[in-house]
């Protein structure tokens, strides 16, 4: 049995580049110092050569700065990495998206003498990831759009409203004028009978015109439609706080901006029924993708508005929402807690996963936490959460200060 | 709560969170004749409706404590006669099989035109006769998307 096992496992060394031939993963195989010294058909056709281009040219050719950092790290310390997220540089200058998983490979004696790479072409996976990111911006701006438009169109109603009839006080009013008009005419030619009769038709017309309640009238609807007019400008500087600093590139982020000016966009579509405490520390910039973060925010806002939503249900109840920001030497850190319904147990392990929800239909995409999750990871930060079914739940979020995210 | 005269004419009690859209509905309705009562508060509009009967009973629907559509619910309750109108300003958030199932005659969105507004109320209290039964039902603004028609 022993002596069977050893010479099915010479047979197996033996036959190990026919493995390796057969496999549907590209698979490099290099010596210590990083030359290449196998490969097989899935990963030619990936680096776009042939088996003689690629024999004994070094790898690091074909590899990134931070891919190159990897196999460095294989071959010097025996380090082992899983799926690691990288580029590969063709022959034609092009960058592909992959992922890649190395390993030492090591002879009888426990000696390293090359490493193996497993790798996978994720240009797919990237572009569905693209996808998914805007899909859920869609979503979220469908909701922006929602809560603004509402808020808007209150003042816009009175102030609509109101100009009408300022339209009608004024015509009213002319008509008044003409009567004081004719009154001048006819004092001025010192009639006293045309003058008593003009003077009783315009008292007429000013009762009739209502004009001292079209005066007073005239006044209010003047304030209140400037008081709405300055309520929508309001609206639109908040817009503009949020959508600020949206060049979509890297740069250091006000996370108390972003959260603060994202709970401003929100605010009117929970206001009826939560209360909003913040409590902002006084917390360094973080590197990041300001629009992002402020995503990863309004979905978390919006998720507690909807579990404080669904837990008052038809009572006069409220919900709170808190916000906190704070900060340590290691990075910054969000909370986002809410009294809401609150994720059962079973589900708690599932709510980043892409299109897992608890809402109901119509109600979500199943995307917010997942695009959150890697917005988040993208930022080589944290989320977790932590949730009490009638309680309610609680996310956090760790932003680190030194960034670790892609820097495509 | 303000009552306007005059104190005839068909009684219209109308409810929003928002002080100004009262007053704005004040203004626009002051020469048509009508007996407008108005409330700020929903618990307030409830206690005047099982005090006294009304011909028409308009609410905006986004308020604290209770949304248009459940309070319609419970005007349905208290006076099940009543013609019941509906003020919004975002039609997407209602759906219409609840505005039926609460027997809302019509929706109001905001900003609303002056001349429909006024058509929809006299329609409602059945002063006016319906054109076409489907087409009864928005006094908003004239755009198609923001029509709803009820019936």
């Amino acid at each position: 049995m022993e002596q069977r096992s050893i010479g099915l496992r010479q047979d197996l060394l033996r036959n190990d580049d026919s493995i390796i031939q057969n496999l549907n993963t590209a698979v490099l195989v290099v010596d210590l110092d990083g030359r290449i010294m196998s490969t097989n058909p899935p990963a030619e056709q990936i680096l776009g050569e042939s088996p003689a281009q690629l024999l004994g040219e070094p790898v690091a050719r074909w590899l990134a700065s931070s891919g190159e950092a990897l196999v460095r790290s294989t071959l010097e310390r025996g380090e082992r990495f899983r799926a690691v997220e990288s580029f590969l540089t063709l022959g034609d200058g092009a960058r592909l998206p992959i992922g890649i998983s190395w390993a030492p490979l090591m002879d009888a004696d426990g000696q390293r003498y090359g490493a193996v790479a497993t790798f996978q072409d994720l240009t797919g996976i990237k572009q569905l990831q693209n996808q998914v990111l805007q899909t859920e911006k869609l979503a979220s701006i469908g909701q922006l759009a929602a809560g603004v438009a509402h808020e808007v169109n209150n003042p816009m109603g009175f102030i609509h409203a109101n100009l009408f009839q300022m339209a009608e006080y004024v015509s009213d009013l002319r008509r008044v004028w003409e009567g004081v008009e004719a009154l001048r005419k006819a004092a001025a030619q010192v009639d006293s009978e045309e003058l008593r009769s003009v003077g009783a038709q315009l008292t007429a017309l000013a009762e009739e015109a209502d004009v001292d309640f079209v005066l007073s009238d005239l006044g209010k609807a003047i304030r209140e439609s400037q008081e709405g007019s300055e309520r929508i400008r309001h609206i639109v500087q908040d817009l503009r706080d949020f959508s600020h600093q949206d060049s979509g590139q890297r740069g250091m982020a006000d996370v108390n901006q972003c959260v603060d000016s994202t709970a401003s966009i929100v605010w009117p579509m929970m206001k009826h029924l939560v209360v909003l405490e913040k409590e902002y520390g006084e917390i360094p910039l973080v590197p990041g993708y300001a629009m992002q973060l402020k995503q990863v925010f309004m979905n978390l806002l919006v998720n507690a508005y909807q579990a404080i939503e669904e837990r008052v249900g038809d009572t006069a109840e409220t919900g709170t929402v808190r916000l906190t920001t704070r900060s340590d030497e290691t990075g910054v850190f969000v909370t986002v807690e809410d009294t809401g319904t609150g994720i059962p147990e079973d589900r708690v392990s599932r709510i980043f996963d892409p299109f897992f929800t608890t809402k109901s239909v119509g109600n979500g995409t199943g995307l917010g936490l997942s695009t959150c999750y890697s917005i988040v990871q993208r930022h080589g930060g944290r989320i977790d959460v932590e949730s009490t079914v009638g309680e309610g739940s609680t996310f956090q979020l760790w932003l680190p200060l030194e960034g670790s995210g892609d820097d495509d | 709560m303000t009552i306007e005269l005059p104190r005839s004419g068909p009684a219209i009690l109308v409810v929003d969170d928002e002080p100004r859209i009262l007053s704005a509905l004040q203004r626009s309705l002051r020469r048509e004749g009508y007996q407008l009562f108005t409330s700020e508060s929903v618990q307030e509009a409830l206690v005047l409706l099982s005090s006294r009967s009304f011909d028409l009973v308009v609410s905006d629907h986004k308020m604290p404590g209770m949304s248009g559509i459940q309070f319609l619910e419970e005007v349905a309750r208290l006076q099940p006669d009543v013609p019941r109108l509906l003020i919004t300003g975002w039609t997407e958030e209602i759906p219409m099989e609840e505005l039926r199932r609460v027997g809302a005659c019509a929706l109001i969105t905001k900003p609303w035109d002056d001349a429909r507004l006024k058509a929809t109320l006299r329609r409602a209290l059945g002063m006016e006769p319906v054109e076409t039964p489907t087409e009864w039902s928005s006094a908003g603004s004239s755009s198609s998307s923001q029509e709803s028609r009820l019936r």
